[in-house]
């Protein structure tokens, strides 16, 4: 802490000149520290609150790509309620977020435990592990779409020649059914790196005595996953899956190049239906609805799990 | 690395900061950045070479009207969205290739170009009515037609001589054709999925039955009608007896990789996987060939997709992209143009269209016929915006893959309509 100029006066030594008393104000902990904040919120409102209170205002006008309209209050939302793909949509979001969720969250907690064992190259499987959740989603989408193709499946080649399959296979992108396997397995493909990565830290963070204990009470590798892992693993699930929800909800890539949202709008997310309305149809102020749409109910979610987690 | 490279470094640094400091101070560009700049932004042609003879136009335009102009070019499907971005913020590029209803989506972003439009024209001796169309708004010319792409039938020859069969020249015909050419291992292919292949093969079979999807005053939903379920009902059977399930998951280039394959004997598409073949020096080149779209009960009808060059408003260059228009036209560069495409780029005035290219080669030579009976989307209603919705979210493509999993014909016109009736409502206000 700077010595403060009275202090300076009444020890009758000169009193600082105006760099020092600029410097003196500077470093008062308030100052300084939303000082620190300031750029971290420049860009929070430039990037973030300002696109969003734009969305919102376009979402309750009849504004159109380049045209603003008038005010027309929440007649987009009922506009879109009314339409048949965009219900279609929400039932789509839902299916798809439940399994692709409840895919990643078992799958992921299993591969946690697998990489926490130790084994030689860990680190070398822990790096490789990561690598779907590195590569841009866009260039991997695209080698999975090549694997769904109608005509060159490669999927389809291997299950034929394996006998598993009976040609010529399953019409991966063509089908409803098989076009949403498809984008929940690429999703989830995608996802399960941050899932596991992320419960691995919470795992190793457990204390081994916790454990030792409960093989000293007798417990088997079930009872200690029930009752020691799962428990302490709370905290960091309950943070992964909220960022999954989010991150799995409003999925553009994987469904943009897999179906463009087909078979008959049957892989719709809000995403790509917001796109489609907004960008390519150019009717902004729908296609702003459409991604809102969603909005309160995640804001909930967050919500609680927020203040659940703060609670534990 | 040695002390010295990062003093000089520092000094070439600074010397920049310095430099840029001064550009500043003075509010204006450099001498030697002050040329004019011309940019255009246009798609990814499914023949490259087109887009090199482009360039190499752009760059003889740039020495004789002393400017620099570049040509942007992204893949077709990203263009939506990037317009929007340049109308959205009032910034971007000077001119683009504008498509389907854009002279309509963007009509009061556009700048009115009638006397190019006129002159070229004349000079031309006239537009084709249905390119002319599409680019011809309430308020004016918003757009140049550049070019149109035909979209014939393109058949395997080998496979139709196999099963002792011509080429199809109805779309009953296509139906009973391809039945034996899928017994025979080679299905038919028709895209039934979220492309634009799907909407331009629709159009063309619903207007060769008659069927509209919307009446003339370009207001009144006209699918769901005795004449449209004509047309499912083709599809349908189409779909069972003489095609494969993929169909439903094509995009763009679907098709042509599905007569490239070798496994398929027909598919209606522009010329591309021909030259796609003749370029990669693939021998199915020779057994690929093409006759007229089939015709139906009401005549042949063909929708090809039809682009044009239109400039923003807030461009500052207008005037030297009108005059980038005009040498574009000159009879000798839109033919070496239409050369580089190796006919795929069709000229949408009458006197460009009698090239050589097209007479010369016999698998080339009925594709100018296809303006005989070409109209833009939504025909017999004038082209709009609310057409161009139709076609972006898919509904025809739609409306035939439920009917063809099985959703009763006469519920899927009925969703079709509920649709279109959306499309039409939102109407763009202009003015």
């Amino acid at each position: 802490m700077a010595i403060g100029h009275r202090a300076l006066e009444i020890a009758g030594l000169p009193g600082p000149g105006r760099l020092a008393r600029v410097r003196e104000w500077w470093e008062q902990e308030h100052v300084f520290g939303y000082g620190l904040i300031v750029p971290a919120l420049a860009l929070l409102t430039g990037l973030v609150a300002y696109p969003f209170g734009m969305a919102i205002y376009f979402s309750l006008s009849d504004y159109w790509v380049g045209s603003p309209g008038g005010f027309v209050g929440l007649h987009n939302y009922r506009e879109i309620l009314g339409n048949e793909t965009f219900r279609q949509t929400v039932q789509n979001s839902f299916v798809f977020t439940a399994i692709a969720l409840t895919l990643k969250a078992v799958l992921g907690v299993w591969l946690a435990l697998l990489l926490a064992r130790r084994v030689r190259f860990k680190r070398l499987i822990r790096g490789a592990v990561l690598l779907p959740w590195v590569i841009p989603t866009a260039l991997s989408t695209l080698g999975w779409w090549w694997m769904f193709d109608s005509l060159y499946s490669v999927v389809n080649w291997t299950a034929i020649r394996l006998g598993i399959l009976a040609a010529p296979g399953p019409n991966w992108l063509g089908q409803s059914a098989y076009a949403m396997a498809a984008v929940i397995t690429v999703n989830v493909w995608r996802g399960l790196p941050f899932f596991a990565i992320t419960t691995l830290a919470g795992l190793v963070s457990i204390p081994r005595e916790f454990h030792e204990a409960a093989e000293v009470d007798g417990a088997g590798p079930w009872a200690r996953f029930r009752y020691v892992t799962l428990p302490l693993l709370k905290p960091v699930l309950a943070v992964v899956i909220l960022f999954s929800t989010i991150f799995t909800f409003s999925d553009f890539n994987i469904v943009y190049v897999l179906t463009r949202g087909g078979p008959v709008n049957t892989t719709h997310l809000f995403a790509t239906l917001a796109y489609q309305v907004g960008l390519n149809g150019g009717n902004l102020g729908q296609g702003a609805a459409i991604s809102l749409f969603l909005f309160p109910l995640l804001g909930a979610v967050v919500f609680f799990q927020l203040r659940y987690i703060r609670r534990e | 690395m040695p002390d010295t490279s990062r003093r000089a470094f520092l000094r070439v640094a600074s010397g920049a900061t310095a430099g840029m400091a001064s550009w500043v101070a003075l509010g204006r560009a450099p001498a030697f950045a002050q040329k004019r700049e011309l940019t255009f932004f246009s798609w990814n042609h499914f023949v490259p070479a087109s887009d090199d003879e482009l360039r190499k136009q752009a760059e003889a335009f740039s020495k004789l009207a002393n400017c620099t102009v570049r040509v942007d070019t992204v893949a077709h499907l990203q263009m939506p969205a990037k317009l929007a971005a340049e109308a959205q913020s009032q910034s971007g590029h000077d001119m683009f290739r504008s498509a389907g209803a854009d002279p309509f989506l963007y009509e009061n972003q556009l700048a009115n170009i009638d006397d190019v439009v006129e002159k070229v024209g004349k000079q031309g001796g006239g537009w084709y009515s249905f390119a002319a169309e599409m680019m011809r708004t309430k308020s004016g010319w918003k757009g140049v037609p550049w070019f149109w792409v035909s979209f014939p039938g393109t058949y395997n020859m080998a496979h139709f001589k196999k099963a002792g069969l011509e080429h199809p020249k109805t779309w009953d015909e296509l139906l009973h054709h391809g039945k034996l050419l899928k017994k025979q291992g080679n299905p038919v292919g028709i895209p039934i999925s979220h492309c634009s292949d799907a909407h331009s093969t629709y159009w063309s079979v619903a207007w060769s039955f008659g069927a509209k999807v919307i009446e003339a005053d370009g207001k009144t939903p006209a699918v769901n009608s005795d004449k449209t379920e004509r047309v499912v009902e083709w599809y349908k059977e189409l779909y069972k007896d003489a095609m494969e399930p993929e169909v439903l998951s094509w995009d763009d280039a679907g098709n042509n990789r599905f007569i490239l394959s070798g496994k398929g004997s027909w598919i209606h598409n522009p010329v591309s996987p021909y030259n796609a073949a003749l370029a990669n020096k693939q021998p199915i080149a020779d057994d690929i060939n093409h006759h007229n779209s089939p015709a139906g009960p009401a005549g042949a009808h063909s929708a090809p997709p039809i682009l044009g060059m239109s400039i923003w408003k807030f461009s500052k260059n207008i005037e030297l992209a009108k005059e980038f228009i005009q040498f574009l036209f000159r009879k000798e560069n839109f033919d070496a143009w239409i050369v580089a495409s190796n006919a795929f780029n069709h000229p949408p005035l009458k006197n460009l269209a009698d090239h050589p290219i097209w007479a010369r080669n016999p698998k080339f030579a009925m594709l100018p016929k296809e303006a005989e009976f070409a109209h833009p989307r939504g025909w017999p209603a004038k082209p709009s915006d609310a057409v161009q919705r139709i076609d972006d979210n898919y509904i025809l493509a739609d409306m035939v893959a439920k009917a063809v999993n099985g959703m009763p014909t006469r519920r899927a016109m009925a969703w079709a309509e509920e649709q279109v009736a959306n499309a039409l409502k939102g109407q763009l206000k202009v003015g």
